[in-house]
């Protein structure tokens, strides 16, 4: 394996590790820096992952004597190496902590990917789990988990038992995509490790998380609403999640004409609902070809032993501007202020991203509320957001206007959709108002 | 007990709450003595969010039903419904050691075993539904009882719901000191009345359109293969049709019952409706192309989820479903059934309470059929079982909820 000094190399580790290389590479063709390590033959062989390190079956510590020398020579030299893989597993729970602590003592930044158990695995599974997250948290510099459990709070019990494991497997995915993606933002402002060791470094915190992918002319508030729904988002019984958190990390991945309001929209919103203590740090991938879907991410955590946020000095680098083709690699603190650190000076127009719907004036009204206007007391938004995302459980009130009469009830949401709105102004459609006399 | 007996069925719904008196005669037909009804308040989407004013507005129902049937009303029948409400099909097992023939205590465990699923831990059962047994395979046994075989197995339709929130409906009522014979599934009583024998064989969706929610019912080969509840009804209507023209709510469910109609927009009349002036509202022109947009739009989409949820349920049980039978207060929307013919693409009836008797006005407007079909459902009920065992179901199916009173 060639490696150049910035490269990352993400390990994926036993059955579930290799599954979600293997989802991560039909899903992004050209990544590279795929690594799967597993002790099981078949389940190697079937893998598209190119780069392979077969684990002799039987003793995993054994096993791993043989294949520590292949591991170091393949890492060596990369900028930062994540582990992905299912803990609870024999093969899992002790390879992720071999290797983790492997990769740490060649000097690289090491970080994690983990999914726990589902309950309905056994108490054994669960133990030897916390036992090795608990090791994975103390070696790591950053470790993402993930559980099982939780994401099935969302959905019916009822549901198959490999459904449960493809949605475990796609949300682990999805994790994975979330720390690259922050891992990679480039350019003067990003995400730094420094930001994410500050949220997952820490033993013992509990780990949010929450993604949503939209398109269309809503896309920004269809996947930041889905993000906030995310079943990992929320700490049961105590409201949103974000809430508790310090720091929030959020990345917006998406096509080139992301717009400079979008990214305020979504940050302003996500201020509302996190109150004020907490820091936003804001990554942006607008790389991809027009018209292809925004992605947003969620992380944050809770809980542990979280520093308070560094001073949000080296945040006020500007953001960098890719002029030519329009695509804004940019990166920001957010301060309780709302505004947004300076960017760059020549920022895409919205090209329909966030566009007001026609000039019906109910719509118009309604969109400009959902993402209020900065200068509005922003103490009096943060309470009833507050308010609000206890009832729903983090899910995003709709604007008083179009949820109309439902306002204050507990909202029908099927498919995704929130359908106490009127299907007229959710599928865009134009009417004539009445005239008064 | 007597070959004629008195049942009361009561629904709480979002825009109303009716209480049904009837009198089951010694052929089956129910027959009604009559109702009574209050306006609703504290009721959302079809659950109980302010228990005391519901409680006050029951205790209104029941005292109107009394009045005007001069029947003491001591048990109700309840309907409930909600989105908290899910529903699946589950097959129980039973292996016959020696293959011997089949109790009645069989009958009862291949029950249990089939309800042994994980559901969410705040839930509990509300309704288990026989759809058929086999006996080594031998499909569709119609009574298993005494034949002889290995392997028995049943299929069931299983309802359950958020234990807290069917609670909340038990004890409003049992503040009122009345007594509940059982909780019964919205659509399940309505499908009692709404639907004949005939439909339920050759497959049948109910759609009971109310003013909070839609419930809904499917039977095919005579037994409920799915049951669903969106939060979304009448009211909805109302409010999509005041955002949407900026009138008052109230206003707003005038202009729907006078004028509302869910046809497509494209072949509308058009032209305006002129709404007058009163005292608390300013009058103003309506284009009737936009009010019937906004209708048309709603209906469209409750009709197109349900389509959905029930493909997404079943593979192939849309196909098996000959027709659509709509009742509840909102079939009374004009065009109402047009719009479902386009989503369906089957035969579509209005429907309402049938094969009953009495006061005809009752049983005539569909939103009462919820609340009939509570006392037919009733009389079903009470007339294939000992009223022994009845008490043992109750105990059985929401544990001590129920202390029977005397009738």
């Amino acid at each position: 394996m060639s490696t150049s000094p910035s490269r990352r190399i993400l390990v994926g580790v036993g059955n579930a590790g290799v599954t979600v290389l293997d989802l991560l590479s039909v899903e992004c063709p050209g990544m590279t820096g795929l690594l799967a390590v597993n002790n099981d033959r078949d389940s190697l062989n079937a893998s598209i992952v190119r780069e392979k390190i077969e684990v002799p079956e039987g003793d995993p510590g054994e096993g791993f004597r043989v294949i520590d020398e292949e591991f170091g020579r393949t890492v060596e030299g990369a900028s930062a190496v994540i582990l992905c893989g299912g803990l609870g597993g024999e093969t899992g729970s002790f390879l992720l902590t071999a290797l983790a602590i492997r990769a740490k003592s060649a000097g690289l930044t090491t970080m994690a990917c983990v999914g726990m158990p589902f309950s309905f695995e056994g108490k054994h599974k669960r133990d030897l789990a916390e036992r090795s997250l608990e090791k994975l948290q103390e070696i790591c510099d950053a470790v993402l988990v993930i559980g099982n459990d939780q994401l099935s709070g969302g959905s019916p019990s009822i549901s198959a038992v490999g459904e449960a494991f493809v949605l475990s497997d796609r949300t682990l995915l999805a994790a994975l995509l979330a720390l690259t993606g922050m891992l990679s933002t480039s350019g003067p402002v990003k995400i730094t490790r420094a930001d994410i060791h500050n949220v997952l470094g820490k033993p013992g915190v509990l780990t949010h998380f929450g993604f949503g992918k939209a398109e269309g002319s809503n896309r920004l508030h269809e996947s930041l609403e889905r993000a906030l729904k995310s079943p990992l988002l929320t700490i049961p019984g105590k409201g949103a999640a974000l809430k508790e958190s310090a720091i929030i990390l959020l990345l917006l991945r998406g096509a080139k004409d992301i717009s400079f309001a979008e990214v305020q929209a979504v940050v302003g919103k996500i201020e509302q609902i996190a109150g004020d203590n907490c820091q936003i740090k804001v990554g942006v991938h607008a790389d991809g070809p027009l018209g292809s879907p925004l992605e947003l991410y969620l992380l944050a955590s809770s809980g542990g032993t979280i520093r308070k946020p560094a001073k949000p000095s080296e945040s006020n680098e500007t953001a960098e501007t890719n002029s030519s083709n329009g695509a804004i690699s940019s990166n920001s603190s957010i301060s309780r202020t709302g505004t947004i650190g300076t960017i760059g000076t020549k920022l895409p127009q919205s090209t329909g991203g966030y566009e007001k719907p026609p000039e019906h004036s109910e719509g118009e009204k309604g969109t400009g509320e959902l993402f209020p206007d900065q200068t509005k007391p922003a103490s009096k938004f943060g309470k009833k957001a507050a308010t609000a995302s206890k009832q729903m459980q983090g899910t995003l009130a709709l604007d008083t206007y179009q949820r109309g009469r439902f306002d204050k009830s507990e909202p029908t949401i099927v498919e995704g959709e929130d359908l106490d709105v009127p299907t007229f102004l959710r599928k865009g459609i134009k009417l004539n108002t009445p005239t008064r006399k | 007990m007597a070959n004629e007996q008195i049942f009361v069925g009561l629904e709480i719904g979002t825009t109303k709450i009716s209480v049904i008196v009837a009198e089951a005669r010694a052929d089956d037909q129910i027959s009604i003595l009559g109702v009574g009804e209050t306006p609703s308040r504290g009721v959302r989407k079809g659950e109980i969010v302010d228990m005391e004013t519901v409680t006050e507005c029951v205790r209104e129902a029941i005292l109107d039903a009394e009045d005007k049937t001069n029947v003491e009303i001591g048990n109700v029948w309840v309907a409930i419904t909600g989105a908290h409400l899910a529903s699946f099909n589950n097959r129980g097992s039973l292996a016959l050691p020696g293959e011997r023939q089949i109790e009645t205590e069989d009958l009862e465990a291949v029950e249990v075993n089939a309800k042994e699923v994980a559901i969410p831990t705040p839930n509990t059962f509300l309704h288990t539904i026989l759809q058929a047994y086999h006996v080594d395979g031998n499909q569709n046994v119609i009574d298993p009882l005494k034949s002889e075989g290995a392997l028995l197995e049943a299929d069931f339709h299983i309802v359950h719901g958020i234990k807290t929130r069917i609670h909340n409906t038990l004890r409003c009522i049992e503040s009122l000191k009345i007594g509940i014979e059982d909780v019964v599934l919205s659509s399940l009583a309505s499908a009692q009345v709404v639907l004949s024998q005939d439909q339920k064989n050759y497959g049948a969706l109910m759609i009971d359109i109310g003013g909070g929610t839609t419930d809904y019912l499917v039977y095919i080969d005579g037994a409920i293969r799915h049951s669903g509840v969106l939060a979304l009804g009448g009211d909805h209507i109302t409010n999509d049709i005041s955002v949407g023209l900026r009138l008052p709510i109230a206003r707003a469910e005038l202009l729907k019952i006078e004028e509302g109609s869910a046809s497509d927009p494209a072949v509308s009349q058009g032209g305006i409706i002129s709404l007058k002036n009163d005292p608390r509202f300013l009058g103003c022109d309506v284009d009737r192309i936009s009010l019937e947009t906004i209708i048309h739009l709603r209906v469209k989409e409750i009709f197109e989820l349900i389509r959905r949820d029930i493909e997404s349920s079943g593979e192939g049980m849309i196909d098996l479903i000959r027709g659509v039978m709509i009742t509840g207060g909102c079939s009374k929307l004009k065009g109402i059934a047009q719009v479902a013919e386009e989503v369906f693409d089957i035969p579509v009836e209005l429907t309402r309470a049938r094969n009953v008797s009495g006061a005809t006005q009752i049983f005539e407007d569909p939103q009462y059929s919820t609340a009939i079909g509570l006392t037919k459902y009733a009389r079903l009920v009470t007339k294939n079982i000992a009223p022994e065992s009845m008490i043992d179901r109750l105990a059985h199916g929401l544990g001590n909820l129920f202390k029977k009173r005397s009738r």
